[in-house]
């Protein structure tokens, strides 16, 4: 049972594969089998492993077949083989290197603003900080569809339509609540002996923060950043209302204005797409699964 | 309680923590409260952005509630797309996490829980995308499927006929497990003490019946948790129905969400967008009251109980 679910899950990621490595010609004719590229990049290896150097027939791209060396034939296949993800590069790479920027500015605004605040509202008991604790917990409240079209209206008044700062400044704004509210409840419970000793080692109030709470709060950061990475980079709703021309589109918001433009009509560029868009994430998940599902386990992190 | 200490070395200590403070309140001024009190205001108005607003009271409510075609069927669908949306996400992730947690190797139960966490890394746009151009597309993996096994009859342009729209919409995502959700739940199932799986055991209380009995009210706070989120998400979100299907065939999908952004960046009616905004707002401030009210007395029925 979990092997057909997982299957059936992973399933379409698969098809996706196979789609971005075929050509339009073999997507139109059949919806399943094996690319030629890779199938084609088999034989001529094989022919390699054989020592076998007749010559191999290909088809070219105006549809002749001709008989062609095993370089040339593997020359071919490759090209075949990464067509779609060059021709899917050159649309993408701006969204990707501008999503780099907004996700990763976002990322170091939430970290440095969540944990600062935080540190400040667990540890420290001064005038009105529960106060200003409810004050900003209060804005959970407040759905996104309360304030989207007013937040439209915002950032179209302040001038920052088609910048960064119209992503980054609300993505920060927003997304610090969780992360303090996260912060806190960790914060809150280190133990004060800790603290104590540390103060009368002579450590300030930076100090402390620096070097006590930081080091011994590395799985909950890797949280908070995971999952602000992970909602910043898959927002396309906010990025595409804002960047109303092309320069400053991010990957999400990218992908559905590419979907619907001149470059969907070409199968293998368009899966490409959604593979390399994939890519970024997957690497970050590759080296950061393990602090994040064991911070998300460990009990760091209470929701 | 005791009165709070004015002495000034404590006021001169609270101010320097709340101008330490100030950039996060700013931001959440700036970001937050102020979009929500326009949001408010502005629906009072009827106006496009660049032109004079005409002031208007109650008359865009009065208008989306009364007199705008779209808003039942719209309310209609958006209730029914989040009760499957309940449906699915507390069953589906719950059993696979349930059929993880069960495994014997701790090597396998790892591999599993990374399989269903995969898919997050695909942007949710590219996978609706594809769920529109790949799985109910005309040439697509469902229609293709059928005419593999000989059921020719059963293809359907599945987006676009206003037949099938909807429940293609509640199918989109099956098997519903590729997420979140699944190690929610591994986590609060790994949390359940051994002492308390022992004693089921010794009480002959075991597979389908110890996971209804034993599991599943455990798990209670985390279904909550999904249940809210998932509440919140159906009513406002429409990024998937807009990426699918634009609210068509007709309006056979449309939703309150999808509307309101219609009516702001299509028909440049922001005022009233600013109205159904607000109206939705309430809704799902009425509706997460409920749910908390609701379940909270569950708890303590089941704590009474014990």
């Amino acid at each position: 049972m979990l092997i057909c679910t997982s299957a059936l899950t992973l399933l379409p990621f698969v098809f996706v594969l196979n789609s971005a490595l075929r050509d339009n010609f073999e997507y139109n004719r059949t919806f399943f089998g094996a690319p030629e590229s890779l199938t084609g990049l088999a034989r001529v290896g094989w022919r390699y492993v054989t020592a076998d150097a007749r010559p191999l027939s290909i088809r070219t791209e105006s549809g002749e077949v001709l008989a062609a060396t095993r370089e040339r034939a593997a020359a071919h296949y490759w090209a075949k083989l990464t067509a779609g993800s060059r021709r899917a590069w050159v649309v993408l790479r701006p969204y990707v290197l501008n999503s780099f920027v907004v996700s990763g500015l976002t990322a170091l605004g939430v970290a440095a603003l969540g944990s600062g605040t935080a540190y400040l509202l667990a540890r420290y008991r001064f005038l009105g900080r529960n106060f200003i604790f409810g004050f900003i917990l209060a804005t959970m409240v407040f759905p996104g569809v309360l304030t989207l079209v007013p937040s439209f209206l915002l950032v179209k008044q302040l001038g920052l339509l088609n910048t960064y700062w119209a992503m980054v400044l609300p993505y920060v704004a927003g997304g610090q609540v969780f992360a303090i509210f996260v912060f806190r409840s960790f914060f809150s419970g280190l133990p004060e002996e800790l603290f104590e000793s540390a103060r009368l080692d002579g450590a300030g109030h930076w100090g402390l923060y620096w070097n006590i709470v930081l080091p011994l709060s590395k799985p909950v950061f890797s949280v908070v950043i995971i999952m602000n990475i992970l909602g910043t980079w898959n927002n396309f709703l906010w990025p595409f209302i804002v960047n109303t021309d092309d320069r400053h589109q991010v990957v999400a918001s990218g992908l559905y204005t590419m979907a619907r433009s001149g470059v969907a009509l070409s199968s293998s560029t368009m899966y490409s797409a959604y593979v390399l868009s994939s890519i970024p994430l997957l690497l970050m998940f590759v080296y950061a699964t393990k602090p994040f599902i064991r911070g998300m386990t460990s009990g760091a992190v209470k929701l | 309680m005791k009165p709070p200490d004015l002495s000034p070395s404590r006021l001169r200590f609270a101010a320097s923590c709340h101008a330490l403070l100030l950039p996060s309140v700013l931001l959440l001024l700036t970001f937050i409260y102020l979009p929500v009190v326009w949001a408010f205001l502005k629906s009072l108005y009827e106006f496009e952005v660049g032109s004079p607003a005409r002031f208007v009271g109650f008359a865009n409510y009065l208008e989306y509630l009364v007199n705008d075609p779209p808003t039942w069927p719209s309310v209609f669908n958006m209730f029914l797309l989040t009760a499957v949306g309940v449906f699915v996400r507390l069953s589906f992730p719950l059993i696979v996490a349930k059929l993880i947690h069960s495994l014997p190797y701790e090597r396998t139960r790892y591999l599993y829980r990374i399989a269903f966490l995969v898919p997050i890394v695909v942007p949710g746009v590219a996978v609706q995308l594809l769920w529109s151009r790949m799985i109910y597309a005309d040439y697509g993996l469902l229609n293709e499927f059928l005419r593999v096994v000989g059921m020719d009859g059963w293809t359907h342009s599945w987006l676009n006929d206003p037949q099938t729209a909807l429940v293609a919409l509640m199918c989109f995502g099956f098997p519903f497990a590729g997420g979140f959700e699944v190690l929610i739940y591994y986590a609060g199932l790994s949390a359940i003490p051994e002492s308390v799986n022992e004693a089921a055991a010794l009480e002959g209380c075991t597979g389908v019946s110890k996971f209804l009995r034993i599991d599943v009210p455990l798990v209670l706070s985390q279904l909550k948790l999904i249940l809210v989120l998932t509440v919140i998400g159906g009513i406002q979100g429409f990024e998937g129905i807009l990426v699918l299907t634009q609210g068509g065939p007709g309006f056979e999908t449309m939703v309150p969400g999808l509307w309101m952004y219609y009516n702001a960046f299509s028909f440049q009616r922001m005022g009233y967008a600013c109205a159904i905004g607000v109206l939705l707002f309430v809704a799902i401030l009425g509706l997460t009251l409920l749910n908390l009210r609701y379940f909270r007395s569950a708890e303590e029925v089941q704590g009474g109980a014990t």
